[in-house]
């Protein structure tokens, strides 16, 4: 019952929100400027099939942070950017993780964290899948295998990453 | 989900984790000089949008077509329309209905929608490749993304 009274109330929190965000819009539009500053670190490196996500190895820590970069793709019609994310993190080792964030059960995207009653775990918010810090699935949830891996390399400090494998076959 | 082939596969064998349907409102027309490039300019982030809610939210929730309207047509004959697209959602069953638009007119007949209004103000022009449309995009979409969860 609580929850529900919590929900109304978060609803409406959103909803005005949602409409004061025509300020921000105007703003957004006034500074094009930036984008000369902030696009070498996201241009693309000529490294194979990996990509320089614009991510510094040394700002990699334990607690995963989600990575979005952009990448070509064609395919028989048009030639287009399209995105990628990946959650990012050192394990235990000391190696570098990179983990699709798209669940596999029917393909949203999780979040590190995503519901506080699920510290330490990869939380699925469209039917409460859930995943270990490594990527395996829990049990009991929709999901059935582990969330899969992105081939990943690192050159002069800076992440590369490239396609994502199911566990397994990395 | 998309209403793709690809996707309406997997759609048909996961029906019942699919609840939600959202329908991007966009009004079309050639006749007003003055309001034609921004009308398409907000045409185009608003696909945008949708699609990238889409990604973030595929396993639970279907994006229709566009609906395409003519901006000086009658808002009553198009609120039956798109009441009539909700109507065959909601008969299968969809259980939530959302409709995400850049037109104002619609937060006046917001009532007379079988849905969930969600309308977005203000963008009047930019560039779509640059960052800060990204990024602002981005944004917009989390923010979007936490609204329709608190449906679910
Ligand atoms: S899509 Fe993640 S639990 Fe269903």
């Amino acid at each position: 019952m609580s929850e529900k009274k919590q929900q109304v109330s978060r609803r409406q929190f959103l909803n005005y929100t949602l409409t004061g965000v025509g300020g921000f819009m105007a703003a957004g539009m006034l500074v094009p400027m930036l984008r000369m500053a902030v696009d070498p670190v996201l241009q693309e490196s000529s490294a194979g099939d990996l990509v320089n996500v614009g991510l510094a190895v040394e700002d990699i820590t334990t607690e995963p942070q989600r990575v979005d970069w952009k990448i070509d793709q064609v395919d028989a019609w048009y030639e287009s950017k399209v995105g990628k994310s990946a959650w990012v993190y050192k394990n235990d080792n000391d190696e570098v993780v990179a983990l699709s964030p798209i669940c596999k059960h029917l393909g949203c995207v999780v979040s590190w964290e995503g519901s506080e009653d699920y510290p330490d775990q990869f939380y699925c918010p469209c039917h409460g899948g859930r995943y270990h810090k490594d990527g395996q699935n829990i049990p009991g949830t929709p999901p059935t295998a582990a969330l899969d891996v992105y081939e990943s390399k690192v050159e002069n400090g800076m992440l590369y990453l490239g396609r994502a494998h199911p566990r397994g076959e990395a | 989900m998309q209403w793709i082939k690809e996707d309406l596969q997997q759609y048909i064998q996961a029906k019942e984790y699919v609840d939600t349907i959202i329908v991007p409102l966009i009004p079309y027309h050639l006749s007003q000089d003055s309001e034609l490039e921004k009308n398409a300019f907000q045409s185009e982030v608003l696909s945008i949008f949708a699609k990238e809610i889409e990604k973030e939210l595929s396993g639970r929730v279907m994006l229709t077509p566009n609906y395409h309207y003519l901006k000086s047509g009658s808002k009553e004959e198009e609120l039956k329309r798109i009441n009539s697209w909700a109507g065959d959602a909601l008969s299968q069953p969809f259980k939530n209905v959302f409709f995400v638009t850049f037109d104002s007119t619609w937060k006046k007949n917001e009532q007379a929608l079988d849905g969930t209004l969600i309308w977005l103000p203000g963008i009047q022009s930019g560039d779509l490749k640059s960052n800060e449309m990204r990024s602002f995009i981005h944004d917009q979409v989390e923010q979007i993304g936490e609204f329709i969860k608190s449906y679910w």
